[in-house]
């Protein structure tokens, strides 16, 4: 298992009002997009590994952000904010925090929600196409600029995901021992004993974190 | 208030309006052309300003519909204006033909010094307004 991680420590701080830490899937590496990105004029996309990787550092500090319909993108509702990112096999995890007291409907949509239901976008600028012609285009170079949370059939990357730690968790779900997970729209689920936020599928990756812990900027 | 002809003073600004707009209008069409241009060079290059992970909506679809219905009507202008090119445009507003027609002024053939001596009973203004329709329309050289 091949993990490249980055990530941008906060001050931790207990029991933050407006601090909901989120875990999600922002998108899939090396593989193709299950519909075709707004943008692409109709073609497929596989962000490469290595894109992906070289793109990290500017996804982290970007803000997520919803559209009250859960469609799409809508850059001036930022809702919260990125604050780690890894590329793990074909996925690309992102970690950090909603703005929950001021969104609070957004905390609404993730709990009232089918489970599974949300998923997460990326967005990118100055991305670079192997090939324009290719039915499939190849994105080898690119920035991001953003993400949002919206439906899972609406993202591009059908195996995406997004999930709110619960009960709010005061600092970066990552970091610390929330009592739960809980998928949107889940009902609560607790997990005695659990040393981390990750669920138990991904217990795997806590010899990781805690080594990422002692040292958050280790690559 | 009324030119010494009996034309209203009104007609003629409202044709120049009209001008004004018409102007304003290609002027937009050719910044979008000049934008298009702009994308098409980045494509050669295979650089996408911007990409989003989401599914287009409906909305997006709209917008792209229109864009490529701009698309077409710029490239008709421009065939358009490629045969007017060749031909000088010989239309003026309704208002001016009627004024000339009155002083016995064929639009195919306005020479100078008869069209000073028509426009003699207008006030400056209405003398600009009328030159300056005329040369618009490639009716004065």
């Amino acid at each position: 298992m091949k993990l490249e991680a980055m990530a941008v420590r906060l001050p931790e701080v207990t029991d933050h009002p407006n601090r909901a830490p989120f875990t999600g899937v922002l998108t899939r590496v090396d593989e193709p997009s299950t519909k075709a990105p707004s943008g692409a004029r109709g073609h497929r996309v596989i962000l490469t590994r290595a894109a992906a990787l070289a793109a990290l550092p500017s996804l982290l500090g970007m803000a997520v952000d919803y559209a009250p319909s859960w469609d799409g993108h809508d850059a001036r509702r930022k809702c919260g904010i990125i604050t780690q990112a890894d590329v793990e096999g074909p996925e690309l995890q992102v970690a950090g925090y909603l703005f929950a007291k001021d969104f609070p409907e957004v905390e609404r949509q993730m709990r009232q929600g089918l489970p599974g239901s949300m998923g997460m976008s990326w967005e990118l600028a100055d991305a670079h196409v192997e090939d324009m012609r290719a039915e499939i285009w190849t994105l080898t170079r690119a920035t991001f600029t953003g993400a949002a949370i919206l439906l899972r059939e609406k993202a591009a990357y059908r195996h995406t995901s997004f999930e709110l730690a619960a009960p709010r968790c005061r600092s970066n779900g990552w970091h610390e021992r929330p009592a739960g997970l809980v998928h949107a729209g889940a009902i609560r689920h607790f997990r005695e004993g659990a040393d981390t936020a990750f669920g138990r599928t991904d217990r795997r990756k806590e010899p990781i974190w805690k080594a990422r812990v002692a040292s958050p900027w280790a690559r | 208030m009324e030119s010494q002809s009996g034309e209203p003073l009104g007609a003629l600004t409202q044709s120049m309006e009209r001008m004004e707009a018409r102007l304003e209008a290609a002027a937009a069409l050719f910044e979008r052309t000049a934008a298009m241009l702009e994308e098409r060079e980045n494509e050669r290059s295979g650089e996408v300003r911007k990409i989003v992970a989401a599914v287009e909506t409906g909305r997006e679809t709209d917008l792209q519909r229109k864009l490529e219905a701009a698309e077409q009507q710029i490239a008709e202008l421009r065939a358009q204006m490629e045969t007017h090119g060749k031909s000088p445009r010989k239309t003026v507003p309704a208002a001016t033909a009627q004024f000339l027609a009155k002083q016995g002024i064929a639009l195919e053939s306005v020479e100078a010094g008869t069209l000073d001596a028509a426009l003699n009973g207008l006030s400056l203004e209405q003398r600009i307004a009328v030159k300056a329709q005329l040369l618009r329309a490639g009716a004065l050289g």
